[in-house]
């Protein structure tokens, strides 16, 4: 489990694609977590999925090989 | 002082919980008997939050839980042993979380309903105020097995000091009893004495 600290938020366009990242990120091994947005990203209500920074190449490029379409990979601090 | 026996071993739950909680009410210091770890909990459990110290013992004859009402032990002020739910001398009482499906809301879409309590979960870490007792009830309880998507969340709320039960019954009727990774098994007493013990019940 990720620790608190600093982390990337993936957003997307819709809970479907959330759970569809979800799974392409969970296959190529890198660990993350559904959340929701965090309220210093957005205030709609949406979820999103939480990795660590130094993942946040490794998940673009996993997601982009599987054809998962993300809006932006953000930093936040939880 | 009066000491009492009370053998429940091979009985069923909740009666090791009823008939130790019947002896409380004749005597200050008694001796349960149990013959399992479940039971041991829910009559730990219960005699701790009328006011009660417990010291269990391993014996060839089985558990032995020492129950002392704590007026016993120490100052005559003491004398009156109250639920935990009834103490805080604030007026704010527990607040009690009740989850009572593995889903959060009522609707058709369990895939929606599934990621909102992932996030419902990831969230009480992080908002105020928190519960000091999670029930989970019906499908409630698969929440809080192996393979749960909110254990590691539940895991943290608990060493965060929330107490955490799970119901028993639904447990065996899930196949799910040797399969719990955060809480307690607890039975209907205890559940019952959680909610209706509670200044406030938060529902999901």
């Amino acid at each position: 489990m990720i620790e608190k600290g600093s982390y990337m938020a993936i957003l997307v366009a819709s809970t479907s694609h959330a759970l569809r990242a979800e799974r392409v990120l969970h296959m190529a091994g890198i660990a993350n977590k559904l959340i929701p947005v965090p309220r210093s990203l957005s205030s709609d209500c949406g979820v999103c999925l939480r990795i660590s920074r130094e993942d946040a190449e490794a998940a673009r490029q996993a997601l982009e090989k599987a054809k998962v379409q993300i809006e932006e990979i953000k930093p936040f601090c939880a | 002082m009066v000491v009492e026996k009370v053998d429940a071993r091979g009985l069923p739950c909740p009666q090791p919980v009823i008939l130790t909680r019947r002896a409380l009410q004749t005597c200050d210091a008694l001796v349960t008997l149990v013959d399992n770890e479940t039971a041991q909990q829910n009559v730990t459990r219960m005699a701790e939050r009328a006011g009660c110290t417990v010291r269990a013992e391993r014996t060839a004859e089985g558990i032995c839980l020492h129950i002392a009402k704590a007026a016993a032990d120490q100052s005559p002020a003491a004398a009156v042993a109250q639920p935990v739910a009834a103490s805080p001398a604030a007026g704010a009482g527990p607040l009690a979380l009740v989850v009572g499906s593995e889903f959060m809301g009522r609707g058709e879409d369990a895939e929606l309903g599934s990621i909102l309590i992932r996030a419902f979960f990831h969230t009480l870490g992080e908002v105020t105020p928190q519960p000091d007792v999670i029930v989970f009830f019906n499908s409630g309880v698969k929440l809080v097995v192996e393979g749960s998507p909110v254990l590691p969340d539940l895991l943290a709320l608990r060493d965060g000091g929330i107490e955490i039960l799970a119901c028993g019954t639904c447990l065996g009727q899930f196949g799910l009893k040797d399969k719990v990774a955060v809480g307690v098994i607890s039975n209907m007493y205890a559940i019952a004495e959680a909610m209706l013990g509670a200044a406030k019940v938060v529902q999901l």
